[in-house]
């Protein structure tokens, strides 16, 4: 029993020795650790919470812990930071895109406008030209020849088919009411005929014009005297 | 003064040569060559099944003034007997001719008609007849059915009370169709639907319409190749060409086979043609500077009248369907056109100008002499013969505006037809 007093001391030692002092933790236990770590780290980024909350600052046993738990931190939030930020620049690229094409269309909008504009322009000057050239002339009681004050009228006629060589002319004779249907039907043709005479003396090709008659069907005015037979004894000339 | 002497003249012409100019009918009860019409009385209708109201207005009214517009019987209006006295008494009243009518319903349920004619001379029948009209046809047809009859059995050919007359209307805007009416006025049917300018109605034997109608923007010649067909352009046909700038007053030949119409050129000229409708190939009639137009046939279909500016104004010429033995018909006057040729041959309507209007005239070939049978302020146009050639339908503007009436040949009894404006180009056609 001579040994007892340094047994029962040594075993004390031991006992309470192995009981303060833990078996040191393995390479793959702290690896495996700090991966939960960054990924609470990671996820509670993703939750919203600040890096403060770090649930393991305090565990001074465990510094690898709070490290994995920031790097997890870190890295969602550098991970949301280039997402936003490629987010931003895809954005910015199609914001800066989107004006271009605005731009360009507003461009080709206003060019179209302005050739439009022009066109109409033409037109409306090639219309204003029709009608100032176009006028009705007039003819005597079972004539179709021109009278001499219409030749400025006819003239005038030749002088816009040659400044407009795409204009096409129907030339329609009209008569007075007096005298059977169809013999008018036939002297409005011997009207329109002369005027598209007079007109190729004038220079113009008669391929630019047709003729048309409308014999008594198409008075301008109705009443049986002198003044209304004479208005619609006429040649009028239409665009075609 | 030789507008008196003409018009003198024409009414003894009325009175004796028109009806001497039948052709002697096979059989004919009473050869009407006195200056007399045949004087015929009627006794009420006896009506069975018919409101007498109706009777009165669709039957007895329609029938009188059918029988008045024959030409050929006149109705005793005045003194007549009681309806039940003896045949003599009538013949003393001045009846020649007692008609008596009884109206009622057959078994079935149609209208049905007896009608008999009494002569008051030799007391004995002339004429019984009995009509059937299912709900349809209008008491208004029976009444024409019957005054046709009656003149078929006067004078060997039957009446025209049951004829129509298709012409131009005017609807306003530019457009014109064509329409036609019964002769008494009644009936109005629109035969066209174009919405455009449509002319010049011609209504071939057998019923077949054409005309020219600007639907296209330039004028074209429509009609129909069958009887009843539909409507559809019959000129210029694929290998007209050339530059064709009118086309007017087509007008069909007695047989129905060709069309004779009106073509212009460019330079003015207006020729007469003839479309084959069998081969549509047309052939020009007239060559002439100037115009030609209104070609009106002969009954069978070997001449034509129209209209020419050859010699200045217009004036009215003849010419073979080959157009040769052309002859000039008109000297009188500057402005001489719408020649038609009488259904029998002997005659030529036209309009003349006199005194700053038109008149309807009637050349007689027999004679070499012009009558004239419209006189007053108005203008008178665009005569057409009845196919018994009694008549002429025209328009006049007597009123105003434009409208269809009928007269005689003498020019006494011009009747308005409608009091429809706006209407052209009547053409007078015996009903189906």
């Amino acid at each position: 029993m001579r040994y007892g007093i340094y047994i029962v001391p040594a075993a004390i030692v031991l006992t309470l020795g192995s009981l303060a002092c833990k078996p040191p933790k393995t390479a793959e236990q702290l690896k495996a650790e700090t991966q939960a770590a960054f990924n609470e780290g990671y996820q509670a980024f993703k939750d919203g919470k600040a890096r403060a909350t770090n649930p393991y600052v305090n565990d001074k046993e465990n510094p690898h812990k709070a490290q994995g738990w920031n790097d997890g931190w870190d890295k969602a939030a550098a991970e949301k930071a280039a997402a936003d930020k490629a987010a931003a620049d895809a954005k910015a690229a199609a914001d800066a895109k989107a004006a271009a094409d605005r731009a360009a269309a507003e461009k080709a909008a206003a060019e179209e406008a302005a050739r439009k504009a022009a066109e109409a322009e033409k037109a409306a000057a090639f219309k204003r030209a029709a009608a100032a050239a176009l006028k009705t002339i007039h003819f005597d009681y079972d004539k179709a020849d021109i009278k001499s004050n219409d030749r400025a009228v006819l003239q005038g006629i030749a002088d816009f088919l040659k400044a407009y060589p795409v204009a096409k002319v129907e030339i329609e004779g009209h008569c007075d009411e007096r005298g059977t249907n169809e013999y008018n039907l036939a002297l409005g043709n011997k009207r329109a005929a002369g005027a598209l005479a007079y007109l190729k003396t004038l220079g113009v090709d008669e391929a630019r014009f047709t003729t048309i008659s409308y014999g008594k069907e198409r008075p301008l005015c109705t009443e049986a005297k002198e003044s209304c037979w004479s208005l619609n004894r006429r040649g009028e000339f239409k665009l075609k | 003064m030789s507008r008196f002497l003409i018009r003198t003249f024409l009414w003894v012409l009325a009175a004796s040569g028109l009806f001497a100019q039948q052709a002697p009918p096979t059989e004919v009860v009473l050869t009407a060559t006195s200056s007399a019409k045949l004087v015929l009385a009627m006794t009420a209708p006896k009506v069975s099944g018919v409101s007498e109201a109706t009777v009165g207005a669709e039957f007895t009214a329609v029938l009188k003034r059918d029988l008045d517009e024959s030409g050929v019987i006149a109705v005793l209006q005045e003194r007549l007997p009681a309806d039940a006295a003896p045949v003599k008494a009538w013949k003393e009243a001045g009846a020649q001719w007692l008609l008596s009518v009884r109206l009622g319903r057959a078994t079935s349920g149609d209208l049905q008609l007896e009608a008999s004619a009494v002569d008051t001379g030799a007391e004995k029948g002339v004429f019984t007849r009995t009509y059937k009209a299912d709900k349809i046809v209008p008491l208004r047809h029976i009444a024409h059915s019957l005054a046709d009859d009656l003149v078929g059995r006067l004078t060997g050919d039957r009446g025209v009370a049951s004829s129509r007359i298709v012409f131009v209307r005017g609807l306003g805007k530019g457009v014109k169709e064509i329409f036609q009416v019964d002769r008494d006025g009644a009936g109005l049917l629109q035969l066209t639907r174009h919405g455009a300018l449509t002319l010049a109605p011609t209504v071939a034997q057998d019923g077949r319409l054409a005309y020219v109608t600007y639907k296209g923007g330039a004028p074209e010649v429509w009609g129909q190749r069958r009887v009843n067909g539909d409507h559809e352009k019959l000129y210029p046909t694929a290998n007209a060409g050339g530059m064709i700038s009118m086309l007017s007053s087509p007008a069909w030949s007695p047989d129905g086979k060709r069309l004779a119409f009106v073509q212009g050129d460019r330079r003015g000229n207006a020729d007469i043609m003839v479309l084959d409708l069998a081969t549509g190939r047309a052939r020009r009639l007239t060559d002439s500077t100037g115009i030609n137009t209104e070609p009106s046939w002969n009954p069978n279909g070997t001449q034509l009248a129209f209209t020419s500016d050859r010699e200045g104004g217009p004036q009215v010429f003849l010419m073979q369907d080959d157009g040769s033995n052309l002859r000039k018909l008109t000297n009188e006057g500057l402005y001489n056109a719408s020649p038609a040729w009488s259904p029998n041959g002997a005659m030529v309507a036209y309009v003349s100008r006199f005194e700053g209007k038109f008149d309807l005239f009637i050349y007689k070939l027999g004679e070499g002499k012009a009558y004239q049978i419209t006189t007053g302020v108005s203008t008178s146009e665009s005569p057409a013969w009845s196919p018994d050639e009694r008549r002429l339908v025209f328009t006049s503007n007597r009123f105003g505006s434009s409208q269809l009436f009928t007269t005689d040949l003498s020019g006494r009894q011009i009747l308005r037809m409608s009091e429809m404006g706006d209407c052209q180009s009547p053409r007078w056609i015996r009903g189906r």
